[in-house]
């Protein structure tokens, strides 16, 4: 060790004494254009001002002005070997990094893109010519089938020609690792989660974050609405296509967990993600298939929440299910789901169905039929309203210490009773001192 | 000898010094057959005494035997060596560059491709309508085409095995042999 010291002390003191020669200039540099960026009149006077008496808080390396800083009230931003690295930097921006490959690659994928450009202005054109040819000329159905799929292409073009961008990438993992990262959620609470306001308008945010979504949390979603049976319990079939999270006040539910009975009370809150363009309306229903049968032994369907005509969109995204409107969206107010004590638990599933051609439904139709709770069934409902599932989400509830509350609260008629399996009786071979032995 | 850095006595492995009970990492092999020699004794010996019960006895029994897997183990021992390097990590500045170099070049092989798959084409499409030119418009009735198309003294199905010959680097000894007759087919 000692051997090396010796050997790196020249070299050392020649980076010492470049290091303080450039961070003159540098920080002089540094501080003008962070005070440009933040207001007009201080570059005068700061560009006179030595860098002790008013240090940048991007480039402060020395514990001591750190100190100063920080009696100001104000932190220094990154580590302390970030900031000293960046004193003698110049600080350049990511794609102007003076590295041969990287330059060249990007030269080729800026090619790429204005082909791409140039390919969107010529299908907009033509998809104008399309929209602006009259039926008669070229034919309904094949105006019909040419449109869309022409919009389709254009899409995709959109998508192609910003996918490879490195900045687009980092701005995604920005403004996305936030909002998906379910650790410092909850050191934070629900507003972390407005991750989607400035980007999610643009198709390829909208494609990126679809695609992420995909590799897990819809994973785990189809897995666990598959596995719990509540797939062909509920209904028939479901590929869900937008992004659900459900909230408890500010805590996320994640699909399946238990939830106490007390927590359920109040409403829940949904971050339903769209990754397409436009607005739809949707309908959204809670249902428990879960509700013991005593008379029949079996188990019924009890609705725990109906609403009709709500709109989001991939930017619009909250939907508060305690906020929807009484008159023309909840058709049956929050129910809060109680498990009887004994009972197998409960599974809690909501289900996102859009309705057909994104057309709002007759509220006051749908309110005067569907008044019964327990005799709605989902899959009639999808049928008479042409609704088609497009999310999903579960959660589930047993019995614990604070159901006996609620229940009271709600006026539950089962409050007092407790559940019992019968007793099955072993079969004859089976049993241990059966009466032929006698 | 045991207290030697895994660096120092990977340097006497890379330079052959020899070393008694070196802590350098041993072979595959013999690491992975001590390990299952010793602990597949009790899981693999476990005899299936119930007939439709794919536990073994050891396992069913509660607290019984140790419930180790032995590919962790070695996934571990290996994973965890000294000597095993350290995985690639980038900055992430570092790692956007190289994301980008990947993409460029991912593009530009897309793109060659493309292009190579377009020329094949043109030439093919070039091809079959010079073909339909001397069909039609020889004005013979097609019999220059049909001629062409004739695929007699063509070897359509293979080579004869006298014209192959080993790819060498440079040119035969002898060099052309002129004197080389084509055997006569015997039918």
């Amino acid at each position: 060790m000692a051997h090396c010291e010796r050997a790196s002390k020249p070299l050392l003191q020649c980076l010492r004494s470049n290091y303080s020669r450039s961070l003159a200039g540098v920080q002089r540099h540094g501080f003008h254009s962070t005070a440009v960026a933040a207001d007009e009149k201080a570059p005068a006077e700061s560009t006179s001002e030595p860098f002790y008496k008013s240090p940048d808080p991007s480039l402060v390396s020395s514990p001591r002005l750190e100190r100063q800083l920080m009696r100001g009230g104000v932190n220094p931003i990154g580590s302390r070997r970030r900031r000293a690295a960046l004193q003698g930097s110049s600080n350049l921006p990511f794609e102007e990094l003076p590295y041969q490959c990287f330059q060249e690659a990007r030269k080729i994928l800026q090619a790429d893109r204005e082909e791409k450009l140039a390919d969107i202005q010529k299908m907009e054109v033509r998809i104008a010519n399309v929209e602006a040819t009259p039926t008669e000329q070229m034919g309904e159905q094949a105006k019909k089938s040419k449109l869309p799929a022409m919009r389709i292409h254009l899409d995709k073009l959109k998508i192609l020609a910003d996918i490879n961008d490195p900045l687009v990438k980092r701005k995604f993992e920005d403004g996305q690792g936030k909002g998906f990262d379910v650790s410092s959620f909850h050191a934070t609470g629900i507003n972390i989660c407005d991750f989607a306001t400035g980007d999610m308008s643009k198709p390829i945010y909208q494609y990126l974050a679809d695609q992420k979504w995909r590799e897990y949390r819809r994973k785990i979603l189809v897995q666990r609405i598959t596995q719990m049976k509540v797939i062909p319990d509920v209904l028939a079939k479901c590929d869900p296509v937008v992004d659900t999270r459900l909230y408890f006040g500010k805590h996320q539910i994640q699909p399946g967990e238990f939830v106490t009975a007390k927590t359920t009370t109040v409403p829940p809150k949904l971050d339903v993600q769209l990754f397409e363009r436009g607005e739809k309306l949707v309908t959204i229903a809670v249902v428990d298939p879960d509700v013991p049968n005593v008379e029949t032994d079996n188990f019924d369907y009890r609705t725990h929440f109906l609403a009709v005509n709500v709109p989001v969109s991939a930017t619009a995204t909250k939907v508060d299910l305690s906020q929807l409107s009484a008159d023309s969206q909840v058709v049956l107010p929050w129910l809060p789901p109680v498990a009887q004590k004994g009972s197998p638990y409960h599974r809690l599933s909501l289900f996102i169905l859009e309705q057909d051609g994104s057309k709002p439904l007759d509220f006051t139709a749908v309110k005067a039929s569907e008044t019964d709770r327990d005799a709605i069934r989902l899959r009639t409902l999808q049928r008479q309203y042409q609704l088609k599932a497009i999310g999903a989400h579960l959660f589930r509830t047993l019995w614990d210490d604070t159901t006996q509350e609620v229940m009271e609260q709600l006026g539950f008629e089962g409050a007092d009773m407790e559940l019992r399996r019968k007793k099955v009786e072993p079969l004859p071979y089976k049993r241990r001192n059966p009466s032929s032995f006698r | 000898m045991r207290s030697l850095s895994p660096a120092l006595a990977s340097l006497a492995n890379v330079f052959r010094i020899p070393m008694s009970l070196t802590p350098v990492r041993p072979a595959v092999s013999r690491v992975c057959h001590e390990t299952l020699s010793r602990q597949s004794a009790p899981t693999t010996a476990a005899v299936q005494t119930a007939p439709f019960s794919s536990t073994s006895t050891l396992a069913k029994r509660k607290g019984g035997g140790p419930q180790v897997d032995k590919r962790i183990t070695l996934i571990r021992y290996f994973l965890y060596h000294p000597l095993t390097p350290r995985p690639l990590r980038f900055s992430r500045n570092r790692f956007l560059r190289h994301w980008t170099i990947h993409r460029a070049w991912q593009l530009f092989q897309a793109q060659q491709r493309k292009k190579q798959e377009l020329e094949l084409q043109r030439q093919y499409q070039s091809m079959q309508a010079a073909c339909e030119e001397l069909r039609t418009g020889a004005g013979d009735g097609g019999k220059l085409f049909r001629v062409s198309m004739n695929k007699k003294g063509v070897f359509t199905d293979l080579f004869p095995i006298e014209y192959a010959r080993f790819q060498t680097e440079s040119p035969a000894a002898e060099g052309w042999n002129y004197e080389w007759k084509r055997p006569e087919k015997k039918y």
